[in-house]
């Protein structure tokens, strides 16, 4: 079957996670890449190595389960949901609670393997809490029930001081780290330099593979609820809810199942961003963190699970790219010659009284700074996916695909 | 055949793919060399090095790692700015004074011979970014020449720890004084709990008749450590509090406005204590007049701004008439040698008169004498300046500011000096003033000069 790829002769082969040669031996390449990059032995990568990169693609990390989580509620089962970031506030706490040594706020002290779970499982029943009311209404109504659930959890996080440590404050959450119970030196940390395998690594680069690791593990429990039965019912509601239900999907109960596990991943991944910022005000938990996730399913492509990392990939990155390529820009209009100094000191504001449309001076020079360049470029990106790529980054992705299959022909 | 083409097509794809990242990962390299970065998979202990140096003509022996190019003869602080966030309009203002002090110091020899150059960035007042940023610096500077925002510095205070890197917090929180966390920070400047024991010190001294205070602030460390403040002078003072809005005010919820307004009002306090952002006292202000309140005015600095009593304001005159106010460092109108000079190196940076701008000199001060004093030690790690700074014993501001001390008991390094004054409209639209009547320029209440300090007002940790 070398050559035929797509023909499968058994179930099993065409359910498979892996289906075709291809795919496999592109994620051995990908997850030999993701192993070597904080090694800097990557040609043209070694940059990845330095600890503010690698701090970034652990965000990546954490970015990628919370979108999972969003992708498997509106990508999967189609349910418009702006209360994420709420899900992922709750989570956040309750690793706080149970994590956190004890101090001034609610702290017990208890190690990883109770506090990480916890936080999605917590998550996960105030999802199936609150899911009756928000599964009631459909579309546009859901995404306002959400977003209600978005103000209601920052006035009460903002106000219940002794566990969020109170509005502009904030408090410090759990030590990355493996321990068995609340013994003082712990198995692993993950914010010291070490030696794993022999291999000297920066708190950063341990940090990045457990980090990793955990996205890995959460895109295998995603991509295999896929091919499920729960995930074929998301699919049909999603898909047309009436049909489904005709043909005994229960609505109510699936629909609620999503909301859990959604809110799941949610909790894991507000927990994670939480212990990784390590102190985290409660004005954090806002509605632009909400429209980021979106922003990541609709980028990458809603209802793919690689288009969910993509999409992780870029919102987490493009800042940092957006920032480079501004200075870069400036070092050119700065050597005044050529066409693209004189394109980049149009483009560039440098200084009091240089016209530009994006300054590497914030407020000292006209024009947005890269922050708010950022906004904008995320704004017009949504709207720029939904009208002329609405498979997002996969979609893409898919074309180029599909031209390389036929090649040389043209389909 | 169709299989052959299409491994074929793969790899030529993956290797333009890698040819063209290739491209970027060297133009990054260079980059990162160019700012002087060493390699971030190594402990930057590991690469401390001493180099034999001829800058400024003469030989010399300094030890350096990060943020310092003997050749090119340059030195890198770090500034994490809030440059796009709430706090922009100050923060920006801050950063031209930084600008504008090395400028100077550069063109009279910098620090023996090595130019100071200044890397700032935006960290939006938001803690994740400001961690962040804070970890793309680390690699590129000697120190941070200031840090916005106290749950944002909390948030990078183990890691600076256990970088040994050097930070000036840019916040008055009475915290910076406590031994207990701030091993790598220098405070600066009267924290906002002892310029409310001022305040209300000064205001008793000038009204001995008044008797209630109504107190209210913005959540976190900013309005609670000022309203901490406020009730130990009340109590010290006799004062009986008689309205209690600490941490009540939402400067985004309007109704919290009208309801500390309200209580004001309601409360016929004889002072109104209030610490919040100046939209928010402005509205607050207006709605407690309206109510017909007629008492006197104060709270922590960044309450006023002189924008309140601007031309187009319509409570310009009350306000002024009523409200009195401190400073942390000296303002447009003070007549020192170091106002002098600022003004003068500011002049054309500025398109009008602002008295934050000394906060940015003041700031570079401090890493002026802490950079010095590395510099003499022959120490110019990131380690070194931390330690010279954490052994200056006075720095001197030439009438910027009351000077500082990083030595000895936190209660002896605690800063009590404020400078009073009154907002003064007139001056403001003459463009003679910021906006500021100077009734003190040292001034320590006795509230504030017994005061022992033995840890933070509010604690902020946790």
């Amino acid at each position: 079957m070398r050559g035929r790829p797509l023909m499968h002769t058994r179930y099993q082969a065409d359910q498979a996670l892996m289906n075709t040669g291809t795919k496999k031996t592109l994620l051995v390449v990908f997850l030999l890449f993701l192993t070597l990059v904080p090694l800097a032995v990557v040609p043209g990568f070694r940059f990845l190595a330095q600890g503010d990169w690698l701090r970034l693609l652990s965000e990546v990390a954490i970015f990628a389960i919370g979108a999972l989580g969003l992708n498997i509620l509106t990508g999967l089962a189609g349910q418009v949901s702006l209360g994420h970031a709420f899900f992922m506030a709750v989570g956040a706490y309750t690793a706080a609670w149970l994590g956190a040594p004890a101090g001034p706020f609610f702290g017990l002290g208890l190690p990883i393997w109770i506090w990480l779970p916890a936080a999605g499982i917590v998550a996960a029943l105030v999802g199936v809490a609150v899911g009756p009311t928000a599964i009631r209404v459909r579309g546009l109504y859901l995404a306002f029930v959400t977003l209600g659930l978005v103000f209601v959890g920052e006035y009460v996080f903002r106000n219940w001081t002794a566990l969020t440590g109170g509005s502009q404050a904030g408090r410090t959450f759990p030590p990355l780290e493996v321990k068995l119970w609340r013994e003082e030196e712990p198995l692993i940390d993950f914010f010291t330099p070490g030696s794993w395998f022999g291999v000297e690594l920066s708190a950063q680069a341990k940090t990045y593979y457990f980090l990793a690791a955990l996205a890995i593990l959460f895109v295998v429990l995603a991509k295999n609820l896929q091919r499920t039965k729960v995930g074929r019912a998301f699919q049909s509601i999603r898909d047309r809810d009436i049909a489904a239900e005709i043909m005994g999907v229960n609505e109510f109960r699936y629909k609620l199942t999503a909301f859990g596990i959604s809110s799941f991943y949610a909790g894991v991944a507000g927990a994670l961003f939480a212990v990784f910022t390590s102190r985290v005000i409660p004005e954090q938990w806002n509605l632009l963190l909400s429209v980021e996730f979106i922003a990541i399913i609709l980028i990458g492509g809603a209802g793919v699970v690689s288009g969910t990392i993509l999409g992780s990939v870029f919102v987490v990155i493009l800042p940092r790219l957006v920032e480079n390529f501004t200075n870069w820009l400036a070092g050119v209009a700065q050597q005044e010659t050529g066409l693209l100094a004189g394109f980049a000191d149009l483009f560039v504001s440098t200084g009091p009284g240089n016209f530009g449309f994006v300054n590497t001076q914030a407020g000292v020079a006209p024009g947005l700074s890269t922050a708010q360049l950022n906004q904008v470029l995320f704004g017009l990106l949504i709207i720029g996916f939904l009208i002329f790529e609405p498979l997002g980054l996969y979609g893409i992705w898919l074309r180029i695909r599909n031209y390389w299959k036929g090649w040389p022909f043209t389909y | 055949m169709k299989a052959k083409s299409k491994w074929l097509a793969i790899f030529l794809v993956l290797g333009l793919v890698l040819a063209a990242c290739g491209d970027g990962g060297g133009a990054e390299e260079t980059t990162t060399t160019e700012g002087g970065a060493v390699d971030t998979t190594e402990q930057p202990t590991d690469t401390t090095e001493a180099m034999t140096s001829t800058t400024g003509g003469e030989a010399m022996d300094i030890a350096t790692d990060v943020g310092v190019d003997l050749e090119a003869g340059t030195i890198t602080v770090g500034l994490l700015s809030d440059l796009s966030g709430v706090f922009s309009a100050l923060v920006q203002v801050i950063v031209t004074g930084h600008e504008a002090y090395w400028e100077n110091v550069n063109a009279n020899g910098g620090i023996g011979g090595l130019e100071v150059q200044l890397n700032a960035v935006d960290t939006v007042y938001d803690p994740a970014t400001h961690v962040q940023r804070y970890e793309e610096l680390k690699d590129e500077v000697v120190a941070f020449g200031h840090s916005t925002g106290s749950p944002h510095t909390v948030a990078i205070n183990e890691q600076l720890q256990t970088d040994g890197i050097l930070a000036i917090p840019l916040t008055w929180y009475s915290g910076w004084t406590d031994p207990a966390i701030n091993a790598n920070l220098l405070h600066h400047g009267v924290p906002y709990c002892i310029e409310a024991m001022n305040l209300i010190g000064y205001i008793q001294e000038q009204n001995p008749d008044i008797a209630t205070v109504a107190i209210a602030s913005n959540p976190g460390d900013y309005g609670l450590d000022s309203a901490e403040g406020a009730k130990i002078a009340a109590a010290e003072a006799g004062l009986e509090v008689v309205y209690d809005g600490a941490g009540l005010i939402n400067a985004a919820d309007e109704a919290t406005l009208t309801e500390v307004a309200n209580g004001i009002a309601n409360s016929g306090a004889d002072v109104a204590f209030v610490t919040t952002s100046p939209g928010a006292f402005g509205s607050i202000f207006g709605q407690a007049l309206a109510a017909g309140y007629q008492g006197i005015w104060s709270g922590a600095n960044p309450s006023f701004n002189p924008a309140l009593v601007g031309p187009d304001s319509q409570i310009a005159e009350p306000l002024a008439a009523s409200s009195y106010w401190s400073a942390y460092t000296s303002v447009w109108t003070s007549d020192t040698p170091g106002v002098t000079e600022a003004k003068e190196l500011v002049a054309d940076r500025l398109p009008q008169p602002t008295s934050a701008v000394f906060e940015g000199f003041v700031e570079a001060s401090i890493m002026h004498a802490a950079l010095q004093a590395a510099y003499d030690a022959g120490d110019l790690t990131q380690a070194g300046v931390l330690n010279a700074a954490k052994s200056l014993d006075n720095v001197d501001f030439n009438g910027l500011g009351p000077s500082e001390a990083y030595v000895g008991e936190a209660n002896d390094q605690l800063q009590r000096t404020s400078l009073i004054f009154q907002p003064d409209p007139e001056g403001l639209a003459s463009g003679e003033s910021a906006g500021e009547t100077v009734l003190e320029a040292e001034y320590t209440s006795d509230i504030a000069e017994n005061y022992v300090f033995n840890e933070a007002c509010y604690a902020l940790e946790g």
